[in-house]
């Protein structure tokens, strides 16, 4: 097993951070790595943005725990009485199933309810947003540098996890869109959270295998 | 390759129901397990819960096990397996996933 398979094997996503500071050169170390990611036609359609107030984590949560709230109560029949919710819910859900995704589900009752903290209490975040008028696809791109600063992150003994509930507050609200001047070209595409786990968090885990075709030879056979 | 059919691919599970959505599971063994609960705190679902002093998932009825893992990685005695990851009938029903293995760099690739 090679050092750069060890990171990422072992990488796992951290929901349990001690409160001490990332130390700045971490950090831009982190964000250097996310600089070199490969991106259609070389665009680099990022644009990072670090957050290590605690202030401002604390209001981003409040606001997207609002949000999520709202769509619970819009959306949730599996409260007793709410029955009738359900041909709409399932409406919503054909209309943005990738949002509404039975996953996320739950956790946006946890999330509303604060029993979640978005951010696990991490003390860095790194909001990434894309540059709309990037190659191909700037979402991509977006994922591929994080994931670079993620298991650069991972590699120094820190650790991760991707929050994309962020989005809620800058897709519903013009207040935290105007707090960090994101205006065209650029739109949220992700956020990344960084700081020190309380304990060893990373660790091997199993996975589905996943199918996967095998063309050779002119024959083609599935193997797991 | 299984696909998902018309039919299936025409309704959304309901989430309140255990023919339609199964959740993940995970167990912990009794005899390596200690109670530390730290388990419990790093669960993004909230699906564990610790009484007598050993963890245990909570009753059915909420689709909360992601399957992610992290109590099992970040278990101080080795004490948690995963068993089965969540899964869908109709339309997000999951397609030909396999089962889940450990990464097989370490000793080769079997089978």
């Amino acid at each position: 097993m090679t050092e750069t398979e060890r990171v990422i094997l072992r990488r796992r996503s951290v929901r349990f951070y001690t409160k001490k500071q990332v130390p700045e050169s971490m950090v831009k170390r982190v964000i250097e790595a996310g600089r070199f990611a490969p991106s259609a036609g070389n665009s680099q359609p990022w644009k990072f943005v670090v957050v290590r107030d605690e202030e401002i984590i604390r209001d981003l949560t409040t606001t997207v725990a609002k949000i999520t709230g709202l769509f619970r109560d819009l959306l949730d029949y599996r409260r007793p009485g709410f029955f009738w919710l359900r041909p709409i819910a399932n409406l919503f859900i054909r209309l943005k199933p990738n949002d509404l995704h039975p996953i996320p589900f739950s956790i946006l009752d946890l999330v509303s309810d604060g029993r979640l903290g978005l951010y696990h209490g991490a003390p860095t975040v790194i909001l990434i947003f894309k540059d709309g008028r990037g190659v191909s696809d700037p979402d991509l791109d977006c994922g591929i540098a994080g994931q670079n600063m993620v298991l650069a992150a991972h590699s120094m003994g820190l650790g991760t996890c991707w929050v994309g509930f962020t989005r809620m507050a800058f897709q519903y609200t013009r207040k935290w869109r105007k707090f960090f001047g994101i205006r065209y070209p650029y739109k949220f595409a992700t956020s990344i959270v960084i700081g020190f786990p309380q304990v060893q968090a990373d660790g091997i885990v199993e996975r589905q295998t996943h199918a996967t075709d095998w063309y050779e030879d002119g024959k083609k056979h599935t193997i797991y | 390759m299984n696909a998902i059919g018309f039919l299936e691919k025409m309704r959304i599970p309901r989430y309140d129901k255990p023919s339609h959505v199964t959740r993940g599971t995970v167990t912990a063994d009794p005899g390596k397990c200690t109670g530390c609960g730290i388990c419990v705190k790093v669960c993004p679902g909230d699906a564990l819960v610790v009484e007598d002093k050993k963890m245990k998932m909570k009753p059915p009825g909420r689709l909360d096990c992601i399957f992610c893992g992290d109590c099992m990685a970040i278990c101080p005695t080795d004490a948690i397996t995963m068993i089965s990851p969540p899964k869908f009938s109709c339309y997000y029903k999951t397609i030909d996933q396999g089962e889940p293995k450990p990464p097989r760099v370490l000793d080769g690739w079997k089978e």
